[in-house]
């Protein structure tokens, strides 16, 4: 932390004294593209490399920012001071108009839907002359602020400070629920839903504040260029932006900056072709050695090395032939894009990082660990409220689950009274798992009611639901793997916390008291579940077993009044189902309902209530686990007709 | 009145064009959920192959094929070396990169090659209309709309009549069950790949000698026929049909009545409407994902 | 006939099997039962080359065929039904038996007789031949199952390998497959069978393993097995 802010503060001085050394206009002016850029990057980072989705559309969001400011300085001459603003606030408007379409799908067709919305910005600015000067453009004069006319030097100290503002804002948000929330969508969309955080709202947040910050560039740029015309904000510029975020590292804000200079400095490092060649020699010939050294040491093969081979051997006989490089530009970007996706996947940062694990085998994970005080584990889940709804916690009349012509629940009653623990068994695919889904509003049941504390749940979405006071786990365990356990936890916790964006951004104390308080909670529910010595592990990492823990862990954060727990056993070893019983019980006497789906029967009859039974959709039988186990019908359907 | 009926006909030409490649998208998608989003660019450069061609005086109807073959050669390498290392990885953001990556190649490869200005592509049959239902019609116009009926026709019947046809909906079904039955699925999507381009590129001969043809005509394209897949449904044959005919008619109505600056609007606001309202298309079915 | 060793495999850097020990001779049925999540699904998947398998060896015939592609394995001779029965929903039946068979329609294993195979398939699953031009996706369950059986019998193959047949089927279809199981055995049939109705499958398996949490923890003649206390406790509902 320390030697980060130590590295931040010598970047701000080194850059700020840049201009006094540095006095040719031209380095100035690049650099500051470079950081205005990066504004943008921060924002497109939100949404490409936390939520996980390609957004095409950033270069019309670029182009609304600085469209807004050509407009509004031209046609009604307003003052540099009040356009960033009222910039950054219509693109999130624009991107809120993207986000409504572009995120009710997913992969492909937001890539398509965001391009679309690109290309009909551009057609507009393009179009609208009245308003745009369409293909002629606007001249834009540096600002003059507080009656001073500022000059290059100037302008580029006001983007310099914007874009430390900027990063620190960022870094704020995505340290807190919200980057929390981000990264779980990507990793698990239907465990975040069902943990009270929906998945629409905070792609639709995610995309906001990620076109309020392209917004934010765009106007500046419009400034720095001091020349706007539609043709900059194209198709290609998006490629551009997508292919600097890659390359200089996804989810670091340093990746960001790396990207933006190198996509800024290369055409003009790649401006003849001399150098040109001499770098895809270069290039050509370290691909060419590293394989034939990974081959001869066997590890790799002459297969797997061969694509890269062929393309930089290519490129470099391709160098000899071209006479002018800004031709072949485009192509160059291209190739870097293609190199980049399957070779370089984390970019140099998350290359170097590795890189640097590698040589000195730290462990140490690369995300910051939080720290946690001593808390109380058997706090940190809250007694159910025993409201005075009915006996009946949760009351299902002739539910009818239909898919094409199968009938997955037909004609289902169930009732689960207030703190049992209500066990449901049945041979697989007899419609348990489905039930939960119509539980927590991943299914729409196509007929039937369901009432939760008195209050019907049918139709309502997931993360509704959630929030009402229904928290589950999963029968394949949908963890958000990039996380660590108590991230994990605390996306649980989202629902616990009041503070606001601004709050956020400006680190109130609200908002830090907040977080103090979730990762607390946060911690003692690792607690709880024996995991507290994990709590920094990344998800992905722990053992099967452990993970199934840290899901109830997760479960029990929404402060459910019903939890369901859908195969907690499977994969567990005998002393794990041990302890997962005590767990089970000790969450029976908060006063938490629970619904036990398992096919482990010494587990189901020795904790549960009732236990139901389900078969073909149907309930064949419900009662005291003694009468099931002696039940006719369930022994020949589901324990086994020969058994004695 | 005749000029809209004109227009109509124009427009419903255009439409069968952004069928034919939004039949690529599906053929793609299908196979292995992915696409092809330099898929415009396919089509350019069957029209810029079929110039050259042209220009060195072959006959029309002979140049058809050999771009056919052409368009299947380019999607091979598409499949090569931007789909099948992301399958591999299961990278969706992978394999959108780099189709969009190697689209951007084709089209500065074929500006180099070829220029940034338009040519005129000489079509089979004279420029003389034929006179349908009151309003003139182009015999090419036709062409277009036959052409592109009977290669949508062509592929499914393969599809649905020979055994590796039927491997290809297998691996559209189940690829995992498909390859247990001996399939080589990843062989299977290569081969849709080629096929995607190489309808696509057919079309690229087709719409040539209406339009013109020139290296910057990709982009927009590619864009319009994935409009007409969403709004069609990116699994139904019928729906594309109709999907291409809405948005080619909307198209060259609002270029003569409004603007041709806008004739690329109301496509994509059809576009964005139908993702905001019905994802799956007009006429795509709405599959419910298993948890 | 198919011999796993100290086969490891898994999910990303999970390893769900851990060192597992299998054999299937020529002409048995062999049975693997477990408990979800012990790794059944995942050892058949691996065999198949669906996952990749970390270390141990598997051979086919005394070829190994350690994380071959699926169309491989199935052009050595390996069906694979696989679990959830997984049949083209949008081929007819007919379209769906061909397609078992598509390895010998292609070249890549002997052609033999397949208009007699689908005519013998059809005869042992009478329901079939009703619905030869029907599309498999509009099946009921049972049907389906018969079908995804059907369908591996189409590849001619040495080994079948049947992933929960009785998965989500009412207790009469279970009976029937069982007795289509049995059939198949009593013709010679090489089978794995994957069960979690552990009675059945150990009532007609010659050989019987048992996976709990990716480790084999017991293995034996069936009829044996079926008598162990332990098992009787865990897998056939008593207690």
């Amino acid at each position: 932390m320390r030697f980060k802010f130590l590295i931040l503060a010598a970047g701000i001085i080194i850059l700020s004294l840049f201009p006094i050394f540095q006095t040719n206009t031209y380095y100035i002016h690049m650099v500051e593209r470079i950081l205005i850029y990066s504004i943008l990057l921060f924002g497109l980072d939100i949404v490409v490399g936390y939520t996980g989705q390609v957004s095409l559309g950033h270069a019309g969001l670029f182009g609304v920012g600085a469209y807004t400011a050509g407009i509004l300085y031209f046609k009604l001459g307003v003052p540099f001071l009040i356009i960033l603003p009222i910039a950054v606030i219509v693109s999130c408007i624009f991107g809120a108009l993207l986000a409504l379409p572009a995120l009710k799908v997913v992969g492909p067709y937001i890539a398509m839907v965001t391009l679309a919305f690109g290309t009909i910005i551009q057609i507009l600015i393009n179009e609208m002359t009245f308003l745009t000067e369409g293909p002629l453009g606007i001249i834009i004069k540096k600002p003059i602020i507080f009656g001073f006319q500022t000059k290059e030097i100037h302008y580029y100290w006001i983007v310099l400070a914007i874009s430390v503002l900027s990063l620190v804002v960022i870094n704020r948000i995505l340290k807190s629920r919200l980057g929390r929330s981000f990264e779980a969508l990507r990793d698990s969309p239907v465990a975040c839903d069902c943990m009270g955080v929906s998945v629409y709202k905070y792609k639709v947040y995610a995309f906001i504040i990620s076109a309020g910050f392209a917004g934010l560039a765009g106007s500046l740029y419009a400034y720095s260029e001091q020349y706007i015309s539609p043709n900059t904000y194209v198709f290609e510029l998006t490629v551009l932006f997508l292919l600097a975020i890659i390359m200089g590292g996804r989810k670091t804000r340093l990746g960001a900056i790396i990207g933006a200079a190198i996509v800024i400095t290369l055409p003009q490092l790649l401006g003849d072709v001399k150098l040109f060649r001499i770098v895809a020699t270069a290039l050509a010939f370290v691909v060419v050695a590293g394989s034939a050294l990974l081959i001869s040491r066997q590890m790799s093969t002459v297969r797997k090395v061969s694509i890269p081979v062929i393309g930089t051997v290519g490129l470099m006989i391709f160098s000899y032939f071209i006479k002018n490089i800004s031709d072949w530009r485009l192509s160059i970007f291209g190739f870097m894009i293609l190199l980049v996706v399957y070779y370089l996947q984390d970019g140099i940062v998350g290359f170097v990082n590795n890189f640097y694990m590698r040589i000195f085998s730290s462990k140490k994970s690369a995300r910051d660990q939080i720290d946690v005080g001593n808390f109380d584990k058997d706090d940190a889940i809250i007694s159910a409220k025993n409201s005075s709804a009915p006996d009946q916690l949760l009351n299902l009349k002739s539910v009818l689950m239909q898919f094409g012509g199968l009938k997955a629940l037909h004609d289902v009653d169930l009732i689960v009274k207030r703190g049992t623990i209500h066990g449901l068994i049945g041979p697989n695919g007899s419609g348990k798992s489905t039930l939960i889904n119509v539980l927590t509003g991943i299914y729409v049941p196509t007929a039937g009611t369901v009432e939760f504390s008195g209050a019907s749940i049918v139709g309502k979405v997931s993360s509704k639901i959630a929030l009402s006071g229904i928290a589950r786990t999963f029968q394949n365990v949908q963890l958000f793997n990039e996380m660590t356990a108590i991230e994990n936890i605390m996306v649980g916790l989202n629902h616990t916390y009041k503070s606001n964006l601004f709050e956020i951004a400006l680190n109130l104390p609200r908002f830090k008291r907040e977080e103090l308080a979730a990762k607390q909670r946060a911690y003692g529910l690792l607690k709880f579940v024996g995991l507290e010595e994990f709590a920094n592990e990344e998800a992905r990492n722990l053992t099967y077993g452990k993970q199934r823990l840290l899901e109830i862990a997760r479960a029990l954060a929404l402060d459910p009044n019903l939890l369901l727990l859908d195969e907690p056993a499977a994969g567990l070893t005998a002393p794990d189902i041990k302890e997962l019983l005590l767990i089970i019980k000790k969450i029976k006497e908060k006063g938490i309902t629970i619904i036990l789906i398992e096919h482990h029967m010494e587990v189901v009859m020795a904790v549960s209530d009732v236990v139901s039974v389900l078969d073909f959709g149907q309930k064949i039988a419900e009662g005291k686990p003694k009468e099931i186990q002696n039940n006719p019908k369930v022994i020949e359907a589901y324990l086994g007709a020969q058994t004695t | 009145m005749d000029i809209f009926v004109q227009l109509i006909y124009s427009g419903v030409a255009l439409g069968m064009i952004y069928a034919v490649v939004a039949f690529g998208y599906q053929l793609t998608f299908s196979t292995s959920a992915t696409l092809n989003f330099g898929q415009g660019e396919a089509l350019m450069l069957g029209s810029m192959v079929g110039l050259t061609l042209s220009n060195l005086g072959i006959n029309y109807w002979l140049i058809i094929p050999l771009v056919c073959v052409f368009g299947f050669l380019q999607g091979t390498v598409v499949e090569y070396l931007g789909v099948r290392p992301a399958i591999k990885i299961k990278s969706e953001f992978g394999w959108i990169m780099s189709t969009i990556a190697l689209g951007i190649i084709f089209r500065n490869f074929a500006e180099n090659i070829w220029g940034r200005s338009t040519f005129r592509f000489p079509g089979p049959f004279e420029d003389d209309p034929i006179k349908l239902f009151g309003a003139n019609i182009l015999p090419m116009e036709i062409l277009v709309v036959l052409g592109a009926v009977s290669m949508m026709l062509l592929v499914e019947i393969f599809n649905r009549k020979s055994i590796y046809g039927k491997a290809v909906v297998a691996t559209a079904n189940d690829r995992d069950a498909a390859g247990l039955m001996g399939i080589n699925t990843g062989l299977v999507i290569t081969f849709s790949y080629a096929l995607s381009s190489l309808t696509a590129s057919f079309a690229g001969v087709l719409i040539s000698p209406l339009t013109l043809a020139g290296s910057g005509a990709g982009g927009a394209l590619g864009l319009k026929a994935f409009a007409v897949a969403i709004v069609g449904g990116l699994s139904s044959g019928l729906g594309i049909v109709v999907g291409g005919i809405i948005l080619g008619v909307s198209e060259t109505l609002t270029g003569f009545y409004i603007s041709t600056g806008y004739k690329d609007v109301p496509s994509l606001i059809i576009l964005l409407i139908v993702l905001s309202f019905k994802p799956a298309g007009l006429f795509g079915k709405t599959t419910i994902k298993k948890v | 006939m198919l011999i796993i060793k100290d086969l490891e495999s898994g999910y990303g850097k999970v390893n769900v099997l851990k060192k597992i020990n299998i054999e299937v001779p020529k002409n048995k049925v062999v049975t693997l039962i477990g408990a979800n999540g012990a790794g059944k699904t995942t050892t058949l998947r691996t065999i198949t080359g669906m996952i990749k398998l970390t270390s141990g060896h598997i051979t086919l015939n005394g070829k190994s065929i350690d994380n071959f592609p699926s169309y491989k394995v199935a052009c050595l001779g390996l069906a694979h039904s696989p679990e959830g029965r997984r049949v083209f929903p949008s081929l007819t039946v007919f379209d769906n038996l061909q397609l078992g068979a598509f390895p010998r329609l292609t070249g890549s294993r002997p052609r033999g007789d397949f208009k007699g195979d689908i005519d013998r398939a059809m005869e042992l699953f009478p329901k079939l031949k009703e619905r030869r031009n029907q599309l498999a996706g509009t099946l009921s369950g049972g049907e389906q199952q018969m079908l995804a059986m059907a369908r591996a019998i189409m590849l001619n193959p040495d080994i079948i390998l049947l992933d929960e047949p009785s998965m989500g089927l009412a207790p009469i279809l279970v009976e029937e497959v069982f007795k289509i199981i049995a059939r198949l055995k009593a013709a010679g049939t090489t089978m794995l069978l994957v069960e979690q109705f552990a009675v059945g499958a150990l009532n007609i398996a010659d050989y019987a393993y048992v996976l709990e949490n990716g480790r084999i923890s017991m293995h034996g003649p069936a009829s044996k097995l079926k008598n162990d206390p332990a098992i009787k406790a865990a897998y056939l509902g008593g207690h």
